[in-house]
């Protein structure tokens, strides 16, 4: 019997090793404030594209830095810097993650995760516009 | 007064809702008639049986009618019904048909019930006295599925979702004015078509395979479940063993398959990005797998029952889990591709639940059967370090899963907890040194007899392996250089792993292919292990650009390059060239070719050309795909990360304007670059015809010979003109109009024998170009060639598990 309650406890204390190590490496959900006073720690930023000013990227000058302007869902808006090409579709964009950390007035995001309207059985109001634009250009 | 739609054939739709309902009633007769088939036993007739049987019938028509009826309403292109026009176009081609079927959530439910009722026939044929209890479970699971399909709604609570609802009463159109007009059907010009990233043969093939899988795991499950219900709490586990082995080959056929998937067509850069959808599906594997050991244990020593039934169960309940991440939209933003809800979330928790609440019941139930004699198991055999190597895959699983369920738990406890910034780094530092420890009792599992191993002998087996994979690590890891020891250290083991199965398979076994499944399979694994190692750690990004501004470690930005159509850059040993860009339909295909220089003439040689394509859908956005060359020993992975979709050359005519120029201070031969040739400044010419260019005598002129040299070697001559009269300067510029070049000749820099050119540009003359990336992935095809060992392993296994049931 001892010798499965030694197994037992190793694989109790592993379990529960993995649970801090998950807790302790995971990130946070967090708006621009947040990461504006915790500069350098890395946040996971929730927000919509601004549509209304430019997206930079030149990619005859630099093909792996993409910029763009993001607002959360607290209302405020942040320059965005992004280390890669910038991503098929970005404009189309409904809602981007964007992960990374502050860095003066710039948020520099490792990675941008995008929830594209149509991707997989996405929002349908999208597709109502196709189909019913289509209508009204037939009737 | 009643709308008379034009156009629609509705009989479909009314046989498609009575097979639904046909299959959910069947489904459900057919569970209640076993369960009182199992009950009568001990009676003399058993009259519930054939009525059981003939329920089953049903049920399988129903629902393979349902299959062929929505194959047959994509084929005919019926758009009037939603699902016929949300998932499928007309302008598909064939072999895409059946992956419409499957791209919506109704239909890969359909798959699944199909895939459970083609393995009930082989229970019903094959299983004997287990026929009732085992298909009592199946056909609960099979109902509970089929009313995934139901589309009911009571008091506003939504029971499954109907595949057959016609798109004029779907929510998202009733309310649509034209939708009122009795030709309706007339406007829906098409449907809106299979998703461009699913247009692959992939799509094709990984869904039914990972479903077949799933429906494996449903087996073992109610053999378990069907054992504890007949009070045989002992004997399920040997007929179970095959199907468990079963589910390990096929659904870790469909993992695999699905990493395959996103090597070769979706832009990961990878084979295997820890994504909780690819995840959602590894975890029922890795607790199959163990469920599959602790059942060998049992079967060999009558110990490990328990486990055996927790761990049959969990998988299955796992997949039920699986199900639940995957559609219930609660993954959200932390997954590319989940489905979203389909307001099936209740219901899917309630499936989950009621299995896990079963499954937990009955073990309580027969818990004192349940418990297998309490000695221990010594050290030195085979059962315990078995036992270790379940654990093991235990904890694996339990890693993955919590870290993936992160967005479940922020539900559960109302948190915001995000995953971590690098997953795929976190899951590693996790998996690797477990992979490692799975690899060591790989290789020495084998050696150890069950009950008592003599450790001396088998340390003496086991010592040429263990020479041979040293010297290989130490040779491996000299070549590579890994940069962490938990890479070493699997190295170490999973070539031990390989040596080792190896070594038993030749020595041991003696070549017996009957025999041979367990260390076939394990040599696959290893193999599977060494090959992800290598691949990964050891993949180069060769389009590597070192123009760019640095900015710092944890912001690397240097791995995209860009190239100008025509230009030769190099690449890790390769120049690479963007040659053209060719228009198919919808996708704009980029060749790039790699080239080789040789040295002794000087000349580039073309090694091979890849075309990854950007798809264009206006409706779902563009999908850029990538190309790989395969080597033996490396693949090299190319991929479009980004391109100018607009066509350049209308845009140059319309633009007249030239950009801002450029001043250079230039000596005779010097050469400077424009975007799209190279200008030399060969010479000057003091000898201008100055009546010619309308000048006075007195004027001092001079011209400055530059010859152009374009893409294409054309060459091209400027003189553009600099003069002097009196002390005023001032020059002529020219032009070359074809590739869109000014030059004017500024001024002369005396002192230092230097002129002053200005080049100035058009605007719209910027040549097309490509942002590429390129990586080489080393020895990938290890981890193939581990995949279809692990496959001809696993078969061995089945078939000698299936001939020992024949004997016993």
């Amino acid at each position: 019997m001892k010798k499965i309650h030694i197994i037992g406890i190793i694989i109790i204390a592993i379990a529960l090793a993995v649970v801090v190590s998950t807790i302790s490496n995971s990130s946070t959900y967090a708006p621009f404030k947040t990461a504006i006073e915790n500069e350098g720690s890395t946040f996971h930023v929730v927000g919509k594209l601004n549509k209304e000013k430019e997206l930079i990227y030149n990619p005859e000058v630099n093909a792996n830095l993409f910029g763009f302007y993001l607002i959360d869902n607290e209302g405020i808006e942040k320059k965005v810097l992004y280390n890669g090409s910038k991503p098929q579709d970005f404009e189309r964009s409904e809602q981007i993650v964007v992960v990374g950390k502050m860095d003066g007035d710039e948020f520099h995001a490792s990675q941008i995760l995008m929830k594209c309207p149509s991707k997989y059985n996405g929002n349908q109001q999208d597709q109502l516009k196709a189909v019913s634009g289509e209508t009204e250009a037939a009737s | 007064m009643e709308i008379q739609y034009q156009g629609e054939h509705l009989g479909f739709g009314v046989l498609g809702n009575i097979l639904i309902i046909l299959s959910f009633t069947a489904a459900l007769l057919s569970a209640i008639s076993y369960y009182f088939s199992f009950k009568q036993k001990s009676e003399l007739s058993n009259s519930w049986n054939p009525l059981a049987r003939i329920s089953f019938g049903v049920h399988a028509v129903s629902v393979f009618g349902i299959v062929f009826l929505i194959y047959y309403l994509i084929h005919g292109h019926f758009f009037e019904y939603y699902y016929i026009w949300q998932h499928s176009n007309s302008v598909l081609p064939m072999k895409y048909m059946w992956a419409c079927l499957w791209e919506g959530q109704e239909g890969s439910f359909l798959i699944w019930t199909f895939w459970h009722v083609v393995l009930s026939f082989f229970i019903i044929k094959k299983a004997g006295t287990w026929e009732a209890p085992v298909m009592f479970t199946m056909m609960i699971i099979q109902t509970f599925l089929a009313s995934m399909l139901l589309g009911l709604e009571f008091n506003g609570i939504k029971i499954g979702s109907n595949p057959f609802i016609l798109l004029r009463n779907h929510a998202d159109f009733a309310n649509l004015p034209f939708i009122q007009m009795a030709d309706y059907l007339s406007k829906i010009k098409d449907g809106r078509g299979l998703n461009p990233l699913l247009q692959n043969y992939w799509m094709v093939i990984h869904p039914p395979t990972l479903f077949l899988g799933f429906a494996a795991t449903a087996i073992p499950f109610a053999y378990a479940v069907g054992g504890m219900l007949t009070g045989r709490v002992k004997e399920w586990v040997k007929p179970a063993l095959p199907w468990s082995l079963f589910g390990i080959l096929i659904l870790g056929t469909g993992v695999l398959m699905g990493g395959a998937w996103a090597y070769e067509a979706l832009s990961f850069g990878g084979f295997w990005a820890w994504d909780p959808v690819e995840n959602a599906s590894l975890v029922p594997w890795l607790v199959l797998v163990g469920a599959t050991h602790v059942m060998i244990i049992f079967n060999k020593n009558g110990t490990s029952l328990h486990s055996s039934y927790i761990l049959c169960t969990l998988s299955f309940i796992l997949v039920l889990y699986s199900t639940f991440l995957t559609r219930s939209g609660i993954l959200g933003d932390t997954s590319v591709h989940a489905f979203t809800d389909l307001g099936m979330k209740g219901q899917l928790l309630i499936y989950m639940v009621f299995f896990f609440a079963l499954a937990i019941f009955l073990s309580i139930k027969n818990r004192k059967l349940l418990s297998t004699r309490s000695e221990e198991d010594p050290v030195s055999s085979r059962e315990f370090w078995m036992f270790m190597g379940m654990l093991i895959l235990v904890i694996s699983a339990i890693q993955i899963s919590i870290t993936t369920s992160i967005p479940v738990i922020n539900k559960l406890f109302n948190l915001k907890m995000a995953p971590p910034a690098d997953a795929i780094d976190f899951y590693n530092s996790w998996q690797i040194p477990l992979a490692a420890v799975i690899a060591l009792l790989m290789s020495v599992g084998l050696y150890f007899k069950w009950k008592q191993t003599d450790m001396k002998s088998m340390a003496k087996k086991l010592l040429l392996s263990f020479i041979v994979s040293l010297l290989i690590t130490i040779g491996v890891h000299y070549y590579f250089q890994f940069d962490r020891i938990q890479l070493v250290l699997l190295l170490f083991t999973s070539t031990w792993a390989f040596t080792a199965n190896l070594d038993y398979f030749i020595r041991v076994l003696k070549g017996n292919i009957a025999k041979s499944g367990a260390s076939i399979a394990h040599m696959g694994i290893a193999f599977i292990l060494l090959g992800s190692l290598i691949a990964n750690s050891e993949k180069t990004v060769i389009s590597q650009n070192r123009l760019n501004v640095d900015l710092g470690k944890d912001f690397p930005n240097n791995e995209n390059i860009l190239l100008y159509k025509g230009d030769t850059l190099p690449m890790g040993e390769y120049y690479v060239t963007y040659k053209d860009k060719i228009k198919e339909g919808i996708h704009i295909r980029y060749e790039v070719e790699y080239l080789k220089a040789d040295h002794s003439t000087g000349q580039f040689q073309k090694q091979f050309s890849l075309f990854p394509f950007v798809q264009l859908n206006d409706r779902m956005g563009n999908v850029s795909e990538p190309s790989t060359q395969h080597f033996i020993n490396r693949d090299i992975y190319t991929h479009v990360t980004y391109a100018e979709l607009d066509d350049k050359e209308v845009e140059k005519k319309t633009n007249e304007g030239y950009k801002p120029g450029k001043k250079y201070q230039l000596s005779i031969g010097d050469t400077i670059t424009t975007s799209n040739s190279l200008v030399v400044l060969q010479s000057l010419n003091k000898d201008v015809d100055k009546d010619l260019l309308m000048l006075l005598e007195s004027d001092l002129v001079v011209a400055a010979n530059i010859l152009v040299m374009d893409v294409n070697k054309k060459m091209h001559q400027a003189n553009p003109v600099f003069i002097l009269r009196g002390s005023e300067a001032f020059n002529r510029p020219v032009e070359i109009t074809e590739l869109g070049l000014r030059f004017a000749f500024i001024k002369i820099i005396p002192e230092e024998n230097k002129f002053e050119i200005e080049v100035s540009e058009k605007e719209g003359n910027s040549r097309e170009f490509i942002i590429m990336k390129a990586i080489i992935f080393p020895y990938i095809n290890i981890l193939w060639v581990g995949c279809l060992l692990m496959i001809i392993g696993t078969w061995i296994a089945i078939i000698k598990r299936i001939k020992k049931l024949r004997t016993a």
